[in-house]
């Protein structure tokens, strides 16, 4: 399971010793990692952890800047890549590792694999998209919450009532039709995600539960990491 | 990766690099002077510079907030928006690009800083190899010197970030001695052509001039 792109040449990319633990959410749009996010962050603070929640791209350095580009199409492959990076860079040293030190539970909702999927779809070299994170920590946990397309596209549609450029991929011009775009750019990142199955130990969780079915799921793998942390012995159990 | 082979443009790529007060900026002018008065088209381009980032990456410097990686990647992100905006286009379109500073300012910056040479060289992999990289090689205590003439100098560029000295004059000495090893180790990595920067502006520019005409005639 272990990722072979961890080259000794990158010695940050080792899991790190921090009294924190770091939870991941991923998977694509429209697939319910706000909300479950959200029960999850609740439901730590009810059980007396100190909890940190951070989104994609929400940077106080960078994030207007990608708004601000976004808004005008303007952005290529590369430095679309460069800024979400960027991003992810300032979020690690101002919030995740300082959280992380102070040993709080920190979500964050999407994480490097969100660029690793995207940004392949755009057209990065997987390779290089992958040493370019080689900055961020490694996760304690990752959640890939999955849903098949169709009734993924629905929810998106009926939740937002129009489709986004970027998430419809239209700035790599699939297609004028914007919702054959919209599905081909979503099945897509979909195929990159199952890759990164393989790739990495990620929980898959069926995302077209009920929520709380969906929350339920999630509870119990992060109660085992705990009991793993406040347990040590617990390992040679599970 | 693209930095590692030759672009199949019409157009041609100079570059400049080597530390503050090497005379590099001097040279390149008086390059480009010269080549616009044999009638050639010249786009020039410098670091930092572009519409999209560059105003972020100053008013983050002033706040003295960032972390090696973070100001590694904001680098990134400018040169590859003037790279797709800027210098690929003119390239097509069959033009000379000259370039005050390119990726290897960062490699060397980077770093002297303490950023892994394997990641850095990586994230910059896109950037297109230039036709000529010309390195104004000078001692420290003569760039020290030069600097010193005209400013006292910034914080990023003394290197105080990684709290080498708590005196800017002597963290600025440790830290640009440790650039210029860097550049010097890249001399053969990339081919650099070395000018010696210790020469008279005028050598310089007739012997810039010569090694740019030889590259040109050798290409065509």
């Amino acid at each position: 399971m272990k990722n072979e792109n961890n080259s000794p040449k990158q010695p940050e990319r080792v899991k790190h010793d921090y009294p924190g633990k770091l939870i991941v959410i991923e998977g694509t749009d429209g697939v319910g990692r706000s909300t479950q996010t959200e029960l999850l962050k609740n439901w730590l603070a009810v059980e007396g952890y100190g909890v940190t929640v951070t989104g994609w791209k929400s940077s106080e350095l960078i994030s207007n800047v990608i708004e601000k580009a976004k808004s005008k199409n303007a952005l290529n492959t590369i430095t679309f890549s460069l800024l979400y990076a960027t991003d992810l860079a300032d979020r690690l040293n101002s919030i995740i590792v300082p959280a992380l030190k102070a040993g709080l539970m920190v979500i964050c909702d999407r994480y490097y694999y969100t660029a690793f999927a995207r940004d392949v779809v755009r057209g990065a070299d997987p390779q290089w998209v992958r040493k370019l994170y080689g900055f961020a920590v490694e996760p304690d946990l990752v959640f890939y919450l999955k849903m098949p397309l169709d009734p993924l596209l629905r929810r998106i549609i009926t939740t937002r009532g129009s489709l986004d450029f970027y998430e419809s991929g239209r700035d790599i011009g699939m297609s004028t039709d914007l919702y054959q775009s919209f599905k081909l750019y979503q099945s897509q990142i979909m195929f990159e995600y199952e890759q990164m199955m393989a790739e990495y130990p990620f929980v898959v969780v069926p995302a077209d539960e009920t929520p709380d079915k969906i929350q339920r799921c999630l509870r119990q793998h992060v109660g085992k990491l705990l009991d793993r942390a406040t347990n040590p012995e617990a390992v040679l159990i599970s | 990766m693209r930095l590692y082979k030759k672009h199949d443009f019409p157009g041609k790529l100079f570059v400049v690099e080597g530390v503050d007060g090497s005379g590099k900026s001097t040279q390149l002018d008086l390059l480009r002077n010269w080549l616009e008065s044999k009638g050639e088209s010249v786009i020039f381009t410098e670091w930092n510079s572009s519409n999209l980032i560059s105003k972020t990456i100053k008013q983050a410097k002033r706040s003295n907030t960032l972390i090696p990686v973070t100001f590694s990647i904001l680098h990134a992100t400018d040169f590859a928006d003037r790279l797709e905006n800027i210098i690929i286009p003119a390239l097509k379109a069959g033009l000379y690009v000259l370039a005050d500073r390119y990726c290897f300012t960062a490699f060397a910056r980077d770093v002297a800083r303490g950023v892994d040479k394997e990641w850095v060289r990586n994230l910059y992999g896109f950037s297109i190899r230039p036709d000529g990289a010309f390195y104004f090689q000078v001692p420290v205590e003569v760039s020290l010197g030069r600097i010193n003439n005209m400013r006292t100098p910034g914080f990023y560029e003394s290197g105080m970030d990684m709290g080498i000295s708590t005196d800017p004059r002597e963290s600025f000495r440790i830290f640009q001695t440790n650039i210029i090893n860097e550049y010097d180790q890249m001399v053969d990595e990339f081919g650099f052509h070395v000018m010696p920067a210790t020469k008279t502006i005028h050598e310089q520019q007739m012997l810039f001039r010569k090694k740019v005409t030889e590259l040109i005639e050798n290409s065509n």
